[in-house]
């Protein structure tokens, strides 16, 4: 089934330590908001645009904190400068769960091609940012890799989810 | 208009344990008036990033004070921010914008000059908000105003939101281009993470 469940994710994220969450709802990752805003042991942030988001990260990440970064690909590339200053340069291992739109609708061959899907693995790779591919429950364990890659490597790594979450 | 040299003179006379992340010319003059293991210079960290940076950073360490030295080129990079420091800030955030209508940074080039800074700030839900609910903004024009309110902004609840109107006439030092991660790991290690 095409899609990882939110509450599975969730719990796996939490089991990592994750204290707090940075997300700005889209439609990938909605009903992993939704998870995530009902559990009282995670504190969600919802910054105005997504630079915001892996910088307040990294402010936690150097307090001692264990953020998780949910932004779809679109915000990503908006974060670009934010990315570099506050995740790749200074060596900060942000944990990111990126949303990979247009994924769906470039596997089945619709055009065009969302530009945003056609960017995002090469643009993650020119970072040097690590990736793996959550496409379904069968893939969660690749949460725990990213995780423990990001703080190995002291560097940000991702996870790209090309499917909406399921409940 | 307030010397900014001399207003981080002030800071730096009542900073005790604070955490200190400053920016852009900040990060040049700041050091002129401390060397505190907690000082954090954010320069290159992010263009506009510095406040988040320290929201952050007061999230994770709420047994102490965050202060942020921003300036007004870098708010208008991230305006949004203020929103979500009306949202998020938690009461140990001290965010102070060094409001001197430039990009002084790259030459002094002007500021569009119509943003009221403290009214935007208000109107993005600071004032009377926050996490707690108890957000304050506050525009600061003379020394010895500031002198006077200092002890009460580090000491009272926020976050704080404190426009500072200022200048400057002072030679700058060179920027220094030290190493990013270390400057993390320093931090880190100050604080006790690692």
């Amino acid at each position: 089934m095409n899609g990882a469940s939110a509450r599975a994710t969730v719990h796996i994220m939490k089991d990592l330590g994750m204290t707090h969450a940075l997300i700005i709802p889209d439609s990938e990752s909605r009903l992993l908001f939704d998870e995530l805003s009902a559990d009282p042991d995670v504190m969600v942030i919802s910054p105005a645009r997504e630079g915001e988001s892996i910088a307040i990260a990294a402010g936690l990440w150097v307090g001692g904190a264990h953020p998780f970064v949910i932004i779809q690909n679109t915000g990503l590339m908006e974060a670009g400068d934010a990315l570099r200053g506050c995740g790749v340069g200074p060596r900060i291992p942000l944990r990111l769960l990126v949303g990979w739109r247009g994924y769906p609708g470039a596997q089945a061959g619709k055009l065009p091609i969302d530009s945003a899907y056609t960017y995002t693995e090469p643009l993650l790779a020119a970072w040097g940012i690590p990736s793996w591919h959550l496409m379904s429950d069968d893939d969660l364990g690749v949460i725990a890799e990213m995780d423990r890659t990001a703080a190995e490597t002291s560097h940000p790594a991702a996870v790209v989810t090309g499917h909406r979450f399921r409940p | 208009m307030m010397e900014r040299l001399e207003v981080l003179e002030k800071l730096a006379a009542v900073r005790t344990d604070e955490i200190v992340v400053m920016t852009m010319t900040a990060t040049l003059q700041w050091p002129l008036v401390s060397h505190h293991p907690l000082d954090f210079d954010f320069l290159a960290f992010g263009m506009g990033h510095a406040s988040d940076f320290g929201l952050g950073l007061a999230l994770a360490r709420p047994e102490r004070k965050t202060i942020v030295l921003k300036g007004d080129g870098g708010l208008l990079m991230s305006l949004g921010s203020l929103v979500t420091l009306g949202t998020y800030g938690p009461e140990n955030l001290v965010v102070l914008l060094l409001e001197n209508r430039r990009y002084e940074m790259t030459g002094g080039q002007p500021l569009p000059a119509g943003p009221d800074f403290a009214a935007l700030a208000g109107a993005a839900g600071v004032a009377g908000g926050g996490a707690t609910g108890r957000g304050k903004v506050e525009r600061i024009e003379t020394l010895a105003e500031l002198e006077a309110a200092l002890p009460r902004i580090l000491d009272e609840p926020g976050p704080h939101f404190v426009v500072l109107p200022v200048e400057n006439r002072h030679p700058l030092p060179p920027v220094s281009h030290t190493d990013h991660a270390g400057r993390v790991q320093a931090l880190r290690t100050a604080l006790g993470v690692v």
